[in-house]
Parts: C-alpha cells; structure tokens; sequence
C-alpha cells in the first residue's frame, strides 16, 4: 500500500520543504488532521463505549450518564454472561464452523478455479455459463429455504457449511492468479507425465497458497459475523451461534433469562445475600456479550488486514 | 522457416492432446462439487420459484412442487396498495443510501490521499476499516445502546448535556429509521469503500502530477484536475452497478436495526419475504413476492449493464 500511496501524492518527494506550501495549503493540511482525528474518535469511540458499560457496575450506570470513563469497575456483568450455559456451546459451534466452512469453501472453489483454468477442459464456455447464471438470477429467500428444508438441512450443522460453499466469484478471483502462473509449468509437468491431480496438489496448490489463505481469512470473518443463516434454518438450542445468541439477546427477553438463570442458583443466591452483590441489568449484559462476541475478530483484524486489502482489491479489479 | 516452427507448434500440441485426453476426467472430478453445489443450491431454488404459481403444500411430490396450479392468484398483492408502498419505502432506503455513501466516501478518499505523513495516513486508515469487521447485530447493539431513552442512552445525555427538555425514544419512533439507516451503514462501510479509489488513484500515472507541478498547479488544482477526474470512471461504475440492488436493501441491516414497535411502518420487501415466508411460512405468497423482486433485479441489473457497456465498455456479460 505504503508505495502505491506515494506514487499518487508525489509532493513530498519532490518539493520536500514545507516552506514552498502556501497559507492556505497548510489551513488545509491542520484541517485535514482534526477531520481525521475526528473520524478515528467516531469509528472507535462506540467500541469504548461499549467497554466501558460491559465494565462498569450497572446500578451505577442506570443512575447517571456515563462518558469517558467507568465509574466503578466490574467484573459482574462478564460473570453474568459467561455463566450462561449456552454461550459456551455457541462459541464451540461457531469455532468449528468458522474453521470447516471456509477449508470447504476455498477447496471447492479452488478446485474449480483449476479445472476453469486449464485450457483443455471440454465445454469450458458451457460449464461457465453454468455455474455463473444463478449469481444472476438465483431463486428467492423462501424458495432457498424450501429446497434447504427438503434437503433435511434444516437445525443440523451442515446447512452452515453446504449452502454458501461455491461461489463464482471467489472461483473467478483465484482463477485470475492461476492464470498469471507461467502456462509452462504444467506443460512441462505434463510432458513428464504428471496427472492433473498431481499438478494440482504438488503445483498449483503450494504457489497459491498466500491467495488461499487471504480468502480462507475472508470466508472465517463472514462465518464468525453471519447470522442469517442460524436466523432462517436453526431452531435447536444446541446449534446456536454467538451472532444468534447475541442477536437472541437484543431482540428478546434472553438477556432477562441470562440474569434469572445466573440468580436461580442456591449457592449464587446465599452468596448474592452475603456480598450484598447487585443484580445485572439487561442493557449491562447486552453489553457484555456484545463486547465478547465482536472483540475477537476485531483483534485478530489488524494482524490479516495485509490480506483483506489485498483480496478486496483483486476481487473488485477482477469484477 | 515459419512453417517449420508451425509444424513443431502442430506436433507439440498434438503430443499434448494425447497426454492430457488421458487424465481428462479428473478435471470432472475436481469440478464436482462445485457443479453439485451450483446444481443444488443454484439451480433447485430457481426451479422452486415455481411455487409461486401453485397452492403450495410442502409436503406435495418432490419439493412440494405437485402442489395444484393456481395461475397468478398468488400475485394479487399486484393490485394492492400496501406492496407499492412496501416498494417505494425500499427504494428510498437504497436511494438515499447510495446518494450518501459513495460521494462520502470519494471525499474521504481524496482527504487520506493529501495527508503528508504517510504513518499517519496509515494509521488512520486501517482504524477506518475497523467498523467493517462487525457484525450488523453489533451494530444494532451499539445503536440501541446510544439511542435508548434510559441513562444509558448517549445521544439523550447528550441532548441533555446541551440543555434540550425531555428525552427522546429514538428507536420507538419510524421517522428515526431513515436516517439511522444511512447513519449506520456509512460508519459501518465508510472506511472500507474508499479502497477502491485509494486503489484507483495509484493507478493514476506520476508524470500527470509532475507536469502540473511544473506548470505551478496548487495541490488543490491537482487534486480537482488529476485526482478526482482520475478516479470519477470508477465511481461511475460503482453508481450504475448499485443501481441493480435499488430494490434489494441491506436485510441484515433493516432486520437488526428494526424493532417490533416500528416494523409495520419500516417494513422492506427483503424483510417482508422474511416474516411471511420462513417466520409465518405463508411460502407461496411470500415466493411471488420474492420472484417479483427478483425479476425487476435481473432487468435493472441488465439494463445498467449495458448502459455501462456503452459508456465505458466494461460489463458483466
């Protein structure tokens, strides 16, 4: 990025002294930096906000307007939350799909990016025409959900992995660096007598590997934030995903259910009585759940943004 | 000459042939699942919007689709006033959000290309791109949590604070909806949409830059002259594409931003589809009002291909 960005602003480079910019210019230039500290505060300052409720006691916040910073600090609204049973079996379903439907998708994907690619495939232009026409003209929310029901998807794990498993797009996206790949390799591999299996898996599946793994880094966010999904197909309390459980909590009285189970407990009960300890309210544990539910993702963010660029870019250059 | 290199090229791609027509059918093999896949949750749906016509029962033949034939009964909602006003409320959702996201984000593009300090710039950027990485249902936590009329509620601490009477429930309230929408989507994407142009823009070749510079053009009259011409072929494509979604608003959105309260009066045609198909699971109706939908996108998204195609030779088929 850094090298592009300079390439279209070339002025430091070439003038290099701020003395050449004009009153104006520099009017500008402090104006730019407050609009943009601005807009840091703006983006980042709901996550904070979010913290500082999730930590701060809730009698205390449904008292009094809370700005900058908590008031009393605690720990009793996490404590609510993840003594929730169900939270943790929505975590573990929501690891093992962000885990088996992106491996399944990219595999897919790819596998079909490969065979697209190798110029030897018969009906190539009939098997694109294909696979490209539902992108366009797909069947409804409730006919997909009519074929999904028939299927007997409906409330088993696998409705999160199958359905959204190939997409042209993404084939398309890594058909395009397959295609950069000097066509020599494979024809040499092929003079030597190597089976396109073996040219898959020993070739082209090593070379590919950073376009691999920035897609698979793409599939794991939009599995770990989708909740449509557990939304239109999951009934059974024990396939629950975060996002559901989260949205489960906003919508409907979970959070009130989250705080009575906490409080049903007869030791919890004597201890509450003991500490004199107050009760969670709703808006206190949405906070903390929604704290727990998209803090994750955000932190491993900073650490893959190299590859969601990326693989933004290709993807839209390419469309 | 040429005709030897012709005949080797002849002999060479013959040899190919006959090494590759032997493992041809692994391709098939590595195709499958996609072909599957498609074939499955592609080509099924579409044949089952098939049910828009019958008097559906689920439990009727293959899919339901031995259902009795009832002609166009299920679009009578055609005839009703309620489906325009459905339409129109959906059309202004994306209307207004697309009049507002994209030159937003065009301007703060061009605002992050005049930053001098490239760390800085940096910074700035990926923190902008952090709201993409949140799920609507955060996003509509967040908003509740700053819109709700208990202490809670930042917006009405700060009305408050400001010294404004009374508290308001913003959320209980439709007239609210609108620009919540467009508040919401342009902090969720607002960030991530200016990859493109900062993309664009260093496509944008130097000497353009270094020419202007020699003729003593400001950094103003660079950026209105080179940049943003620059990058306007980009943002005409975007515009015209979006076009194609004009009736399919952001379900995740209008879903998780909604409530109970309000639903009746911001109810869209995606959410509709929603609540009388798979929650009330009325499917035929809610079928045809989705194949309805779905017709008018398929014409729009061809319409605004080639118009595309004509301005500026990029297409999608």
């Amino acid at each position: 990025m850094d090298i592009e960005i300079n390439r279209a602003n070339p002025a430091p480079k070439l003038s290099g002294a701020a003395i050449r910019r004009s009153k104006g210019e520099r009017i500008f230039d402090a104006l730019n930096i407050v609009g943009m500290l601005v807009l840091g505060i703006v983006m980042l300052y709901p996550f904070y906000y979010v913290l500082i409720i999730a930590f701060n006691s809730p009698t205390d916040t449904a008292a009094s307007p809370l700005w900058l910073f908590p008031r009393q600090l605690t720990l009793l609204n996490f404590e609510t939350v993840l003594q929730y049973p169900g939270l943790a079996r929505a975590f573990l379903v929501t690891a093992l799909r962000c885990l088996v439907a992106p491996f399944y998708s990219v595999s897919v994907c790819f596998m079909a990016a490969y065979a697209l690619s190798n110029r030897h495939l018969p009906w190539r232009r009939f098997i694109v025409f294909f696979l490209l026409l539902p992108t366009f003209i797909g069947g409804s929310m409730v006919s997909t959900y009519i074929v999904i029901a028939r299927l007997k998807l409906i409330n088993t794990f696998w409705v999160f992995v199958l359905p959204g498993a190939f997409a042209y797009f993404i084939s398309v996206v890594m058909r395009a660096s397959l295609d950069n790949l000097p066509a020599e390799l494979q024809e040499s591999a092929m003079l030597d007598g190597a089976s396109y299996y073996r040219i898959f898996f020993q070739i082209m599946l090593p070379l590919s590997k950073s376009v691999l793994a920035a897609f698979f880094f793409f599939a794991v966010v939009s599995n770990w934030l989708d909740l449509n999904s557990s939304l239109f197909y999951i009934t059974k309390k024990n396939l629950y995903t975060l996002q559901y459980i989260m949205h489960l909590v906003l919508k409907s009285n979970e959070a009130a259910n989250i705080i009575d189970h906490n409080s049903m407990s007869m030791d919890r009960l004597v201890e509450d009585m003991e500490r004199m300890r107050e009760k969670p309210t709703p808006l206190s544990v949405r906070m903390a759940i929604t704290a727990l539910v998209t803090f994750p993702i955000l932190f491993i963010y900073p650490f893959f943004q190299h590859y969601f660029v990326k693989g933004m870019l290709t993807g839209a250059v390419k469309a | 000459m040429n005709k030897a290199v012709e005949l080797a090229g002849l002999r060479k791609k013959k040899k190919f042939r006959t090494v590759q027509t032997q493992y041809i059918g692994e391709l098939f093999v590595l195709l499958a699942p996609a072909l599957l896949s498609t074939l499955v949750f592609g080509y099924l749906p579409m044949i089952s919007n098939y049910m828009a016509f019958l008097d559906y029962r689920l439990t009727n033949g293959f899919m339901g689709l031995d259902s009795p034939f009832v002609g166009f009964k299920n679009f009578d909602f055609l005839a009703q006033a309620w489906f325009y006003k459905i339409v129109g409320r959906t059309f202004l959702y994306s209307i207004c959000g697309i009049a507002v996201s994209y030159p937003s984000a065009l301007i703060l593009a061009l605002c992050f290309n005049e930053l001098r300090s490239l760390r800085f710039k940096k910074i700035v950027q990926t923190i902008s791109y952090v709201p993409h990485f949140v799920s609507w249902v955060t996003v509509a936590s967040i908003v509740y949590m700053f819109l709700t009329v208990e202490y809670e509620g930042l917006f009405n601490n700060l009305r408050q604070a400001l010294g404004f009477e009374g508290r308001i429930s913003f959320m209980q309230r439709a007239d609210y909806f609108l620009p919540l929408l467009v508040i919401s989507s342009i902090w969720k994407n607002l960030g991530w949409s200016t990859i493109l142009y900062m993309s664009a823009m260093s496509s944008i070749e130097e000497q353009l830059y270094e020419a202007a510079m020699v003729d003593g053009a400001s950094r103003l009259q660079r950026a209105l002259y080179i940049t943003l011409p620059g990058l306007v072929p980009i943002f005409c494509i975007q515009l015209i594409f979006s076009m194609g979604n004009l009736f399919n608003s952001s379900f995740d959105q209008v879903f998780n931003l909604q409530n109970d309260v309000i639903q009746a009066d911001v109810m869209t045609l995606n959410l509709y589809t929603y609540f009388y198909g798979i929650v009330n699971q009325r499917f035929a109706h809610a079928a045809a009002v989705g194949l309805f939908n779905g017709i008018i996108s398929v014409i729009l998204i061809c319409s605004t291909n080639a118009i595309t195609r004509r301005l500026s030779d990029t297409g999608i088929f």
